[in-house]
């Protein structure tokens, strides 16, 4: 175990070598927008040229592109992911700011997930080809259908537009400006107005992801449920529910976690549409508003890598509690 | 009954066993389907419309400048059924534009800001969705098969540096590596529809790959593939004609699964970042400038969202239909 844990561990280095590597030559290929915009602006110079050429030197893009990427590399190795062009701050203390946020909404997500598939998917499956379980699966059908940014649409829409709890349902602060992302509360200032600002979107992401859950959740649970095992914990007299949760569910569940870390990708990936939607202060806000003109090199490079860092670990994590749940893995 | 009737009935007794068996309709497959499958089969019946929404007369241009004049290799003209031009602004008897209207029999979902139908850039837009899936996952699916089959079939070393190399094109969140691609487009110098394209395929060749490797894991152990392996075929031989055949009904599924994913991908990009897309009627772009006034005129928004939850719900639902024909074991998560 121990060992598989360090070998997962080296291999993932690499694998975090290779995104940094990744990120850094895509942003490279083509500087021209950035280095354009800031020359725009300059008056320091007379000429263009001359104006272009500062820019580039400001920005440090003059340099041998092999010196940048030891010089990032070597940054990246002290931990330090540079400062942001726009704002002229320290890329780690925003995302350090911004990522509590995120996680919340995330951690929200998945809690909303969770106890909606939980149910709905064990009901469904003891219950097969009752009207319960055809009403279940039509609805996480029609839930997989609407993707989570236009169910968010709709629901801001139709809440704001016959004021129906347009403050818990609708995004906080001005209607108009879409980028601002004032009036967003942390949970120890505020919890109440937090929850209220948070519920929304939590809901609405982990219903999307609920449904993918509930419909492979019931799939496993029927396969477990025609497994010998269970037939013989029926046969011994149990009561349902002991047989449900301790024999059948405790099995299905296994599967169930390695989707969830399969998963946790597109939360990331949804949840940037989420917290533009309802200006959530996260690192989703954060990348696509310095993406949204010209690319802000750092910043690109230090949430791409934030985000797969989480990734590499939630994984190694899943896979260490696939392990304990599952007492017949043995990694080696 | 007449007599002819009984005769038949007398004789016939030993008959029915020489008559031939009758040759089946094909309508009868498609009845059969929509009895067992009827979720599959509105899937199906969404994708076909919205396949029929894009047929027009193969000649003369395609009339959206943001779509290339033959955008699936062929030429298409406008489609028939957008009734006007997409970009026509109309005007009532005083001269003024009609902004926003409801619908009504002119106009079947209303008309947008500048005056102009709303149905035609919706019909407009599905050509665009369709083109930009299409290319997408013939992209993923190109590179995802190549890659997956490759890493499935060699295994050791060759697996391993694939997957790692996979590994971290997964670690990109997708949404971010999109609008990356999207905004630094290294190839043309204009936001161009193609470059959408192709960063949609390059985002899904990670998950195509994945699924298609555990297809080829589980084929490679076959009995046929050993026995082509004792009778000297090359390695090259037995990927492309024992393995890849094999896996084929895998690859439509992904396909069709991954259209959905594709067109809902596109929609989201546009909306994120619309002015890094070519502008043109496209569901995604309507619905990001609808967006600001969607509280007082919901139609432009409401026709874009519902356009683009019917078409991820209907290849989805095809998507689920077709796994279960074709493999039902096969793991898409």
């Amino acid at each position: 175990m121990q060992q598989y844990i360090i070998r997962r561990l080296i291999l993932n280095v690499f694998v975090l070598f290779l995104v940094a590597t990744m990120v850094f030559l895509s942003l490279r290929v083509d500087s021209s927008n950035v280095v354009a915009q800031r020359a725009a602006g300059c008056t320091e110079a007379e000429t263009y040229d001359e104006c272009v050429a500062i820019a580039k030197a400001e920005l440090g893009l003059d340099k041998p592109i092999l010196e940048q990427y030891g010089n990032y590399m070597t940054d990246l190795l002290q931990g330090d992911l540079g400062i942001s062009w726009r704002e002229k701050t320290p890329v780690l203390d925003e995302i350090k700011q911004r990522v509590l946020p995120s996680i919340e909404l995330g951690v929200l997500q998945i809690m909303v997930a969770l106890m909606v598939a939980l149910p709905v998917g064990i009901i469904s499956a003891i219950r097969q080809d009752s009207p319960i379980d055809y009403i279940l699966r039509f609805f996480s059908i029609a839930l997989l259908g609407i993707p989570v940014f236009v169910l968010a649409i709709f629901v801001i829409m139709i809440s704001a537009r016959y004021n129906i709890f347009a403050d818990w349902l609708g995004p906080h602060g001005q209607y108009y400006d879409f980028w601002d992302p004032l009036g967003w509360t942390s949970a120890p200032t505020d919890p109440l107005q937090n929850v209220k600002i948070m519920l929304a979107p939590a809901v609405i992401g982990g219903l999307g992801t609920g449904a993918i859950i509930m419909r492979f959740l019931r799939s496993q649970m029927l396969e477990v449920l025609r497994q010998d095992y269970v037939r013989t914990a029926w046969s011994k007299g149990l009561r349902e529910r002991v047989v449900i949760t301790r024999h059948a569910l405790k099995n299905a569940l296994i599967p169930v976690l390695t989707l969830l870390g399969i998963l946790l990708a597109g939360i990331v990936s949804g949840n940037v549409i989420l917290e533009n939607l309802y200006r959530i202060p996260g690192i989703g806000f954060y990348v696509t508003s310095a993406i949204a003109q010209a690319p802000d090199f750092p910043v690109v490079q230090g949430v791409v890598l934030v985000v797969a860092l989480s990734l590499v670990f939630v994984n190694i994590a899943v896979d260490i509690a696939y392990g304990w749940l599952d007492p017949r893995i043995r990694y080696s | 009954m007449s007599v002819d009737e009984q005769a038949i009935g007398a004789v016939g007794a030993a008959a029915p066993e020489f008559a031939l068996p009758e040759q089946k309709k094909w309508w009868r497959g498609v009845l059969k389907f929509i009895r067992h499958k009827p979720l599959g089969a509105i899937g199906f019946g969404i994708v076909i419309v919205m396949f029929g929404l894009t047929l027009g007369t193969p000649t003369g241009e395609v009339g959206v400048p943001s779509l290339p004049n033959s955008p699936l290799g062929f030429e298409m003209g406008s489609p028939w059924f957008e009734r006007y031009g997409p970009e026509n602004n109309f005007y009532n008897e005083s001269g003024r534009l009609r902004q926003f209207e409801n619908p009504s029999a002119n106009h079947w979902l209303g008309t947008d800001r500048n005056g102009r139908d709303i149905w035609a850039r919706i019909v407009n837009g599905a050509r665009r969705s369709l083109y930009v899936g299409i290319w997408a996952l013939v992209i993923a699916t190109a590179f995802g098969t190549t890659i997956g089959v490759l890493s499935g079939y060699f295994g050791k070393w060759v697996d391993t540096t694939a997957q790692r190399f996979m590994d971290a094109l997964q670690s990109f969140p997708p949404l971010i590596a999109l609008i990356l691609i999207i905004t630094i487009n290294p190839m043309t110098t204009g936001p161009n529809l193609t470059v959408a394209a192709f960063a949609l395929g390059f985002v899904g060749i990670a998950n195509v790959q994945r699924i298609v490797r555990g297809v080829v894991l589980a084929t490679r152990e076959q009995q046929y593939v050993e026995a082509a392996r004792v009778i000297g075929a090359s390695d090259r031989r037995t990927m492309v004609f024992y393995i890849l055949p094999n896996i084929m009904a895998s690859i439509i599924i992904v396909f069709s699964t991954g259209l959905g994913i594709v067109i809902l991908a596109e929609a989201a990009v546009s909306f994120i970042v619309p002015d890094k897309l070519p502008q043109g009627p496209s569901w995604g772009l309507m619905l990001s400038d609808s967006y600001p006034v969607i509280v007082d005129h919901p139609w432009p928004g409401v026709s874009a969202a519902m356009s683009i939850t019917l078409a991820v719900l209907g290849f989805n639902l095809a998507g689920d239909a077709l796994r279960d024909v074709l493999d039902p074991r096969l793991r898409l998560g």
